[in-house]
Formats: structure tokens, C-alpha cells, sequence
């Protein structure tokens, strides 16, 4: 596999301007004749679609839900940030770029950082002008706080909803495409394969999920906008419809997966309280900025938390990182309360949780000024655990979150196969080991308001296409393959659910690919995957048929292939046997347990490289060079 | 005081095959019900025991399940989204609920919402009525600096307030009518409120109005049915700026 | 000439309300007017029956008695349009459907109080209008009120415009976009005020029904009459 990641010479200032001035264009009137292909309607999805419709290309969008605006982005709260120094604290272009770098824990391209931080400014611009509410001051500007432990003021927010507000808003330019005629929206459809002619990417094969029946679409791009893989874990922060299946289809057409086992987990969620769990809930982090987080001093104490005297409280944060406390940042936090609860001091009926206490909070400022602060918070967590935040410590733990790991793509976003591109989440580029809180919707716009409208029509203009049409025989070969595998799960006829598969490859995932990995917890995971496998495909049930609204099969279709892909993640974490960011190797840390980094041997991308079917993966490197930030350690003692 | 015990329930869910097939309630026992759960992970307990059994398991939509993206809704002994006021089904949550209670679970029913599978319906009529303007007209990169349009903080959240709408549709099931005039009022009115969205402000209204129409949802009786049920609490004084914005536009601009 | 903007008042939905709540709320103006004239009767038979002269012999009014019967035309086609398109598009089937606080029994009545104060108008309509006036208004109201039968259809006719204005007054603000969270209230308010007056056509007709010689009570008449 060649990895050139078609880094544009020059300074790292000038080179997205001079990448630009360089690429092809398309003639304003053939561009109708293209007909390109974008898979999933979240931020990246649905912005990209808009804005090649609105430059007049002729655009197909593929989701799984029944409309646009349903994509998980929608969930996100917290906000976006951009370098606008509108509050004149001192950011700027580079500040993002090194703090995004940085954050990233030196993981991730510099020139693609740099771009994402000179675009964030225009995002806002384009937001704003689209209708986007975001909070204003009193004087009509807009609002920025802080996020993330950042030490600027950078991100823009509407109330604790932003994700919604941005996705509703690149839905609304989409939807005007559509009533323009430029783009097409094709709901309820999953995207089984990628349709690969002569070595590019010339079409995809979708499953109609209302009627079962395969549809066939050509076209001259394919973008996937598909979103993270989180759900490998089963129980995540993400949608239950969130998947890895279009990103895994694309591998196995021959694009290289980046970093699988770079995953985020979040520290503030709300636990699980039960077997039957379907999914996590995550309550912002901005609570960490007023509530205290504590275990009992004894093991096994299940004394009511009110009866625990202060000084047989351990604010273990505080003790272990004085200068930071309770606002280290997410991968910390996270790996703090695993270790605390792995030793037996966990609280509440399951073990697995710790404490967020807001007595001392209410007792400093009253319980007003909190409820103003977090009201929504404690209303939601008082909504699922019914228990009264502001009377009673919330009870939180750790829970993925989100995927850096994804697609390799070069600076043009583009995979390893000619006319496939990846954006937005689904794609590894920006975020190294680890994304900073409110770049995820940076991210996802950027790439699909700017970057891909430029980089499609870079290669649409660079190059001679020969006509392609769905009765190719590489359509009706691919449809073929995907229903023979469809039919094989039928068959199994066996005795348990989709959801039983995904939840034991999810206690695997977590208990031994989760916050800290090692050789031998690894290890264990890749013996188990491929068992849990084998047993899922001679005991797997889907009841009903499936040329019909089937939601078993759907699921069923998912699972099998986070069974595969979940193996791919562990052999990735196996690889990379230092700790950055959300991967943290227990043999490679510090005297004191902190994550430690070995830049000597790991400052690369993995790159994996499907070698077909019951062969294992193979891999490839694209090393990381550093010329314009000094790699520094990251500490928070 | 927190109940710990765990129940049983019948629930009796409405199947329908599909478009257009006749349908009924079916009853079914669910058993082990830990007060914990939401309700949807009871649907999702119940389906896994009947897709064990060999039985077709019961067509439900969900997606997030932390009640933004607006997947969920049914109609719960006879309320929109569920007992609990202002929120979606699935925070929804089995201790409201008793040993031994009957659950009736139906689906959205409105004519502009059609059948698709048990308690799935196909809601893309609203997608229909944003295509008719429900956006503000600017391509990608030709915006000014955002901070060039000062907007009045006060109009500023009263958009946000009409633009947390999660299109979940809760207010054509609970309408006596099947209007959508919550959905549309509030788009509008988000867009009217902004000076962004000025510009296109009769024709917005004009359109979306006409597009409304022709997907066959109800008119408005003022009777507010949709503000009690709404999920975000989207108020009627949104229907009444899209009105006043429609009467304007129809009588005093040029179009 | 473009009359797109006349047809879209006919062909949408906001259009075809709006005429109802202008037709609506000037219906309502002319049924306070009329509960003013009534009062009149407290005063006495000179006074009505010069009101009625007065009114007789203007030029304008057949004008005005055309313009009103416009009215309850376009109210009524739009009321009636209106209604079969809301009961062709209303939710169907569901077995279980609880109403969760916004409506009122007011709004949820409004098609059979309308039917009912149709029917009675036209009784109204046959009652005082297309009679013999020679015995003089004022006999011929009072005489009515007397009869149990009459002011009993009456007092239901006047319960029933109450219940309907209950809704309605509010109802057609709504309609014409007049919301603000300073002013909605006392709209409201308003409304319900409206509303109540209606009583006051049954209270009148059930004086004269009880011939009640309630001092007390018409001096509290005689101060809203306007001498």
C-alpha cells in the first residue's frame, strides 16, 4: 500500500492556499455531470452534500434514519471552536494548531491541523450567516467560553445543544439543495459495499432498509461521512445506530484503516445501571468545574455517601494532580476512576462508579447558582438514575465516546482508493490520539463545508473518466457478494440475538481493550474475538426475512462486522506498545503511572491493509514529521 | 421513594406488516422489569425474547436515546411521547410504571405520516416542508465575519428557543387536526427572528406554508394540544409569528 | 392584475383561518353592540323602540344588515371548509388518545356550539325578524322573553355563543398573529370577558321572563345604559 499523503510544499501558512491555486477545477457548467456520491447526512455528510449541490454538482445522499437531521452529530452539547479571538485573550491560527497538536499527544498531521485551524474561522462566518443561534452578549456578539481545559476562551456554543443547532443547520442548506434540485436525499439506506472499477471508487450498493432490495449507484466520487466506530464497545456514548460497517466495506475494497485503537473515553457519563443498558449517557464535563470527585477511603464501604465522614473521603484527583484537581483533562479523569474502582473502592449497586459531589459547590455559592450553571444536567440525571444531584453525589463513570482512529486519508481527504474520500469522523486526520473537547464539530464542517467541496473537484478536474453504469458487472458482483452474506446470516437459524453477540464482544472490548490495555489483556482480547465470531456464525438468530423492514438483520449485519473490525482495533493497540492520548499501555508508563510516549519508535500512523478474507491485516506506516511544533511531554501534575 | 423490586407489565403494542396492511394490538408479557430501565430498553428486552422465540420482533425507532435526535416517539396509554411532560420516550423510564400495569404503545397517527412497520411511520413530509424554505439562502465561503450582524441577545434566544425543535413530529400525533403548524411555526419563526434570515422572509413564509398545506396536514384550531406535548417546549407564539408572517407577506410584499 | 394574494386568503390554510378570525372578531364586536341594544330594553319600551326607529329609518342600514349577513357567510364557508378538512386529515385509530392539557372544553366544542348558534339564528332570524312588527319591538321581544319555550331556546342560544367566544375570541388574535407575552394574557382575559358578556342576552330575557321588578338590579342596568 502507498501512503503519500499529498502534503502541499511551502510554509505550513501558505500551504492550503497554494494547494488550492494548484488543484484542477471544474467548468461552473459540466459540473452537473458529476454525480457524486455521500454517504451519511451528520455535519460532515450533510455540509459536504450542500455545498457541492450549491456549487452545482449532482449530489445523491445515502442515511440509514428516516431523515437528514437525525445523525448522532445532532447529540453533541458542548460546542465548536474556532480562532476567532473575538474575546482578544490572545488566540490565533496557531495557538489552535499547536494546542490541537498538542492535545492530539503528537499524533496527529501537522499540515491538516494547520488547515482545520485556519478554516474554524470561516465555519463560524458561514453558521452564523445560515441562521445558526449561537449565544450572543448583550451587545449582539457572540459568546465564547471556555472548554476543555483550554486556557482561552474559543468555543462557540447554542446552550448545551450545539451539535443539534450546527446540524440543523447544515441540514437547512441541504434541504434548500434539495428543493433546488441539485441534490437528492435517499433515507432509510445502508451502504453494504463500495463499487470499485479499474481501481477507483465508481459506485456504492445500498441496502433499501424498508424494502430489503439491493440499489445500485455509480457516480464519479464516493464520499462516506459515516461517522466513528465507537459502538464496538457496545455500550458507548454514541447512537444506537452508529457503526463501523460503510468505513469496514471501504477496507476491504482496499482503503487503509488509520489508528482503530485510538478511542476516546469520556469521564462524566451517567452509569450503567443494569444488564439490560442500551446505551451511556454523558453529562457535559463542564460539572468537573464545580463538583469534587471522590471514593471512600475503605474498600467495600456502602455506608449512604452522607454518612461518610470527610476524612474517610479520598478526592483521589485532588491528591494524585494537585495543580490540575478535578480538571485534568478526559483521558486522566478516565484512567483515575478505572483505577480507583479496579481496586475495589467503586460506589453505588453496581461497583462502577465514583462520586461527583457538589455539597462543597452548594455550600460555597448556593444551590441557585449552581442550578444555573448545571440545572439540565441534574434534571437529566435525575430523569434516568432518579436520584436528586443537588441532595445526593451524582454517581459517574467513564464511557466511550469517540473515534480518532478511522479512514487514512491523504491531505485531500482522500482514502487509499482513488475517488473515495472520508470525512468528518469517520476519517483518522486531525485529531492524533486524542480530540480536544469541541473540535469534533470543527472537524466535521470543515472538511465538509471546505475542504471536500475544493479537494472532489480537484480530482473530478484532474482526470478522464470512462462512463460506468450500474448494470456493470462490478455492480451486480457486488450486490451478489453482500446478499450471499445476508443469506448466510439468515441461515445460521441459532439461538441468540444480534444485541447478545454485541454486548459479550462489548464486555471484551471494555474490560480489556477499554482505558488501559496491556500485552496480556490484549492478548486475551484476540482469542476471544475471533471465538465469539466463530459463534455468531453458527448460533446467530435473525427472525423475519429480508427482503422487509428488518431491524434484526440490521443489527445482525452491524455486529458481524465489529466482530471482525473489533479484532483489527486490539491488533492495532497490540502494535503500538506505547501510550498516547486514549491509548494507554500499562508497560509504557512513568514511575508515578502516568502515560508515557515513545516518540522514537511510534511517531507514525498505522496504516492497516486488508489482505482478504481470514488473513491477517497487513501493516503499513506513514511517519510523522514535526517540523513547526517542538514535541514536548504532557504533564498535569 | 425509590422502588427497587422488580415487575412484570403487559404491554399491548400495535403490529402492523406493513404500508398499508391491516393491523392490530397484540398483547405480550414482559417480565423482570427493573424500575432502571427506560422504556425503550424494555421494548429492547421484550424483541430479543421474541426473536428467540421465532417470532417477528416489534419494529420501533430510536436512535440516540438521550432524546435530541427525535428517532422515538409513540403514543403511551394514550399520551404523546410517554407520562412524563415535555419529554421524548426514550427518557422514559419503567418506575412510572407498576406490577401488573397494561402499556398500550401505538404509533404516530396522522395521514401525512404513513405506516411503514408496527410502530415505525415515515415522516418525511416534514423533510418536504423544510425544502420549501426553510433555510436562509448562502452558499459556503460567501459569508461575512459572524461578528459583522449584531443580533439582539433577547431575539437571539428567543430563535434558540423556537430552533430546538427536534422534528420528532410529536406535535402532528397530538394535534386534533394532524397540523404541523408547531414544526413550521417554529422553523419560520426562527428565521424571522434572525436578522440572517430577513431577507428571505415573505417568500420563506409563502412556501412553507403552501408546501405545509400540500402534505395534507390539518389546519390549527388553536388548541394548543402540540405546545402541551412538545419535547423542547417549542411555544405557540410560534404559530402565531408564522401567521402573522404569512397575512404580511400575502398582503404587503410583492410576491 | 395579480390576485395571487386573494386566492392564496382561499386556497391555504392561514388564509382561509385568517378569514374566519377577521369575520370571527368583527361578529363578536356586532354581538356586544347588540347586547347594548338589548340593555336597552331594562330602560324601557320609549328607549328600545326609538333605537329601532332610529335604526329603521337610516339609509345605512340594510347596508349594514348586508354586510353582516357577508359576515356570517364567509365565517360560516370558512368555518365549515375548515372543519372537513381538519376531520379528513385528523389522526385516525387511535385506540387510546388522551388529551394532555391544551384543549378546552370551549375548543373542543367549537363545531357543535357553531351548529347550535346556526340553528338558532335561524330561529332568531324567524322569530323577530321576518314578523309582523306592528305590535311594536319592544311588545314583541318582551312578549317573547315571557314564554318559557322561547327564552329557554334563548338562554341555550346565549350559553352556547359563550362557550364558542370562550375559544374563539383568543382564538382569532392567535390566528392573526397578535402574540406577545406582554399582551397575550389580557387577550386572553379579553376573551373570556367577551364571552361572559353573552350571558348577559340570557340574563335579560330570563328578567323578563321572571317580570323580576329588581330595583337594585336596574339600577345597576341603569348606570351601564348609555342615556
Amino acid at each position: 500500500m502507498k501512503l503519500d499523503a499529498h502534503i502541499p510544499e511551502g510554509p505550513l501558512e501558505r500551504k492550503w492556499d497554494s494547494h488550492k491555486f494548484n488543484m484542477k477545477l471544474v467548468n461552473p457548467s459540466n459540473r452537473r455531470k458529476y454525480d457524486i456520491l455521500v454517504v451519511g447526512s451528520g455535519l460532515a455528510g450533510a455540509s459536504a452534500a450542500a455545498t457541492l449541490g450549491e456549487l452545482g454538482y449532482n449530489v445523491k445522499v445515502f442515511m440509514l434514519q428516516d431523515s437528514p437531521r437525525r445523525a448522532h452529530s445532532i447529540a453533541a452539547q458542548g460546542g465548536i471552536n474556532a480562532a476567532k479571538n473575538y474575546p482578544g485573550d490572545g488566540d490565533s491560527v496557531w495557538r489552535l494548531f499547536y494546542d490541537t497538536v498538542k492535545g492530539g499527544d503528537f499524533r496527529a498531521r501537522e499540515a491538516n491541523v494547520y488547515r482545520l485551524a485556519q478554516i474554524s474561522s470561516q465555519i463560524i462566518d458561514h453558521c452564523a450567516a445560515i441562521g445558526v443561534p449561537f449565544a450572543r452578549e448583550y451587545g449582539g456578539l457572540l459568546s465564547n467560553r471556555s472548554f476543555g481545559g483550554a486556557q482561552l476562551s474559543r468555543t462557540f456554543y447554542a446552550r448545551g445543544q450545539t451539535g443539534q443547532q450546527l446540524l440543523l443547520g447544515a441540514y437547512s442548506a441541504l434541504m434548500r439543495q434539495v428543493g433546488a434540485g441539485t441534490v437528492t436525499v435517499l433515507p432509510r439506506r445502508e451502504m453494504v459495499d463500495v463499487v470499485v472499477k479499474n481501481g477507483r471508487a465508481r459506485g456504492i450498493t445500498v441496502r433499501n432498509l424498508v424494502t430489503g432490495d439491493m440499489e445500485a449507484y455509480s457516480g464519479h466520487a464516493v464520499l462516506l461521512c459515516t461517522g466513528g466506530y465507537t459502538n464496538v464497545f457496545y455500550l458507548s456514548t454514541n447512537a444506537a445506530s452508529c457503526n463501523v460497517s460503510a468505513a469496514w466495506a471501504a477496507y476491504k475494497r482496499g482503503a487503509g484503516f488509520a489508528n482503530p485503537c485510538f478511542t476516546q473515553i469520556h469521564p462524566t457519563c451517567i452509569p450503567r445501571s443494569g444488564e439490560h443498558q442500551s446505551k451511556l449517557t454523558l453529562m457535559s464535563e463542564s460539572l468537573r468545574n464545580d463538583g469534587r470527585v471522590w471514593v471512600p477511603k475503605n474498600k467495600g464501604d456502602h455506608r449512604k455517601p452522607s454518612g461518610i465522614p470527610e476524612e474517610e473521603r479520598d478526592y483521589y484527583l485532588e491528591r494524585r494532580y494537585p495543580a490540575f484537581g478535578n480538571l485534568v483533562p478526559r483521558d486522566i479523569a478516565s484512567r483515575a476512576a478505572k483505577t480507583v474502582v479496579d481496586a475495589g473502592y467503586g460506589v453505588g449497586p453496581t461497583g462502577h462508579a465514583v462520586y461527583l459531589d457538589f455539597r462543597d459547590a452548594i455550600k460555597r455559592k448556593g444551590q441557585e447558582a449552581v442550578k444555573e450553571a448545571y440545572g439540565n444536567l441534574f434534571d437529566m440525571y435525575y430523569q434516568i438514575t432518579d436520584e436528586d444531584g443537588y441532595k445526593v453525589p451524582m454517581r459517574i463513570y467513564p464511557a466511550p465516546h469517540y473515534a480518532m482512529g478511522g479512514l487514512w486519508v491523504d491531505y485531500n481527504l482522500m482514502t487509499t482508493v482513488p475517488g473515495l474520500f472520508a470525512l468528518g469522523e469517520a476519517n483518522f486526520s486531525d485529531h492524533g490520539a486524542n480530540r480536544l473537547g469541541a473540535s469534533a464539530l470543527m472537524q466535521g464542517l470543515a472538511d465538509g463545508f471546505f475542504i471536500a467541496p475544493a479537494t472532489v473537484a480537484g480530482y473530478l478536474g484532474a482526470g478522464k473518466f470512462e462512463p460506468v453504469t450500474t448494470l456493470d458487472k462490478e455492480f451486480a458482483d457486488s450486490a451478489k457478494q453482500v446478499q450471499e452474506r445476508i443469506n448466510r446470516l439468515l441461515a445460521v437459524k441459532g439461538e441468540k440475538t444480534p444485541s447478545e453477540f454485541h454486548r459479550q464482544l462489548g464486555n471484551v472490548m471494555w474490560n480489556d481493550v477499554g482505558m488501559a490495555r496491556s500485552e496480556s489483556s490484549l492478548k486475551k482480547a484476540l482469542k476471544r474475538i475471533p471465538e465469539i465470531r466463530e459463534e455468531f456464525w453458527k448460533n446467530i438468530k435473525v427472525s423475519g426475512g429480508d427482503k422487509d423492514f428488518n431491524q434484526t438483520l440490521e443489527k445482525a449485519m452491524k455486529v458481524a462486522d465489529f466482530l471482525e473490525f473489533g479484532e483489527l482495533l486490539v491488533r492495532d493497540a497490540l502494535e503500538r506498545k506505547e501510550s498516547c492520548g486514549g491509548h494507554f499501555r500499562e508497560e509504557s508508563c512513568t514511575p508515578e503511572g502516568e502515560a508515557k510516549r515513545d516518540d522514537a519508535n511510534f511517531s507514525h500512523v498505522s496504516v492497516w491493509e486488508y489482505q482478504g478474507e481470514g488473513r491477517e491485516a497487513a501493516l503499513n506506516r506513514e511517519p510523522l514529521a514535526f517540523e513547526n511544533v517542538k514535541i514536548a511531554e504532557r504533564s498535569y501534575k | 421513594m425509590k422502588q427497587n423490586k422488580h415487575f412484570n407489565v403487559t404491554v399491548r403494542v400495535w403490529r402492523q406488516a406493513g404500508p398499508g396492511e391491516p393491523g392490530k394490538m397484540v398483547s405480550y408479557k414482559v417480565g423482570d422489569i427493573s424500575p432502571d430501565m427506560s422504556f425503550l430498553e424494555m421494548l429492547d428486552v421484550l424483541n430479543d425474547d421474541l426473536i428467540k422465540k421465532g417470532e417477528e420482533p416489534i419494529a420501533v425507532e430510536s436512535d440516540c436515546r438521550e432524546g435530541i435526535c427525535g428517532c422515538c416517539g409513540l403514543v403511551i396509554n394514550g399520551d404523546v411521547h410517554g407520562p412524563d411532560e415535555h419529554s421524548t420516550v426514550c427518557q422514559l423510564h419503567m418506575r412510572r410504571f407498576k406490577d401488573g400495569d397494561v402499556i398500550t404503545v401505538e404509533p404516530w397517527r396522522s395521514k401525512s405520516f404513513p405506516a411503514i412497520k408496527d410502530l415505525v411511520v415515515d415522516r418525511s413530509a416534514l423533510d418536504r416542508i423544510m425544502q420549501a424554505g426553510g433555510f436562509v439562502s448562502a452558499n459556503a465561503g460567501a459569508a461575512p465575519d459572524a461578528n459583522s450582524v449584531p443580533v439582539d441577545r433577547d431575539r437571539a434566544e428567543a430563535a434558540m428557543d423556537a430552533a430546538a425543535c427536534i422534528g420528532c413530529g410529536a406535535c402532528v400525533a397530538a394535534c386534533p387536526n394532524g397540523a404541523a403548524m408547531l414544526f413550521t411555526g417554529a422553523k419560520i419563526s426562527q428565521l424571522a427572528l434572525l436578522p440572517q434570515g430577513a431577507p428571505e422572509r415573505a417568500a420563506r413564509a409563502l412556501n412553507m406554508v403552501q408546501a405545509m398545506d400540500k402534505e395534507g396536514f390539518g389546519n390549527c384550531t388553536n388548541e394548543y394540544e402540540c405546545e402541551a406535548v412538545c419535547p423542547k417546549e417549542i411555544k405557540v407564539s410560534n404559530i402565531a409569528r408564522m401567521n402573522r408572517e404569512f397575512l404580511l407577506a400575502n398582503l404587503f410584499s410583492k410576491r | 392584475m395579480d390576485t395571487t394574494f386573494l386566492k392564496r386568503l382561499i386556497t391555504t390554510s392561514l388564509g382561509r383561518k385568517s378569514l374566519m378570525a377577521v369575520t370571527g372578531l368583527l361578529l363578536g364586536a356586532f354581538m356586544l353592540i347588540h347586547l347594548g341594544e338589548n340593555l336597552l330594553l331594562l330602560k324601557g319600551e320609549t328607549a328600545y323602540n326609538g333605537w329601532v326607529e332610529f335604526l329603521l329609518s337610516n339609509p345605512i342600514t340594510p347596508l349594514l344588515e348586508l354586510g353582516l349577513l357577508l359576515l356570517f357567510l364567509v365565517h360560516i364557508t370558512a368555518g365549515v371548509w375548515v372543519r372537513v378538512e381538519d376531520f379528513l386529515n385528523a389522526p385516525r385509530g387511535y385506540e387510546a388518545r388522551r388529551w394532555q392539557g391544551g384543549r378546552t372544553i370551549g375548543s373542543a366544542t367549537m363545531l357543535y356550539t357553531a351548529a347550535a348558534i346556526l340553528v338558532y339564528l335561524v330561529y332568531h332570524m324567524l322569530t323577530f325578524r321576518f314578523v309582523d312588527h306592528s305590535m311594536g319591538f319592544y311588545q314583541m321581544v318582551t312578549g317573547a322573553f315571557r314564554s318559557p319555550v322561547f327564552t329557554s331556546i334563548y338562554v341555550a342560544g346565549s350559553a352556547a355563543l359563550a362557550l364558542h367566544l370562550s375559544h374563539g375570541m383568543q382564538s382569532a388574535f392567535q390566528t392573526l398573529g397578535v402574540s406577545h407575552p406582554k399582551y397575550t394574557p389580557l387577550i386572553k382575559a379579553g376573551g373570556w370577558l367577551v364571552a361572559l358578556a353573552m350571558l348577559g342576552f340570557a340574563l335579560i330575557s330570563l328578567y323578563f321572563l321572571f317580570n323580576m321588578d329588581l330595583k337594585a338590579a336596574e339600577a345597576g342596568f341603569q348606570v351601564i345604559i348609555i342615556r
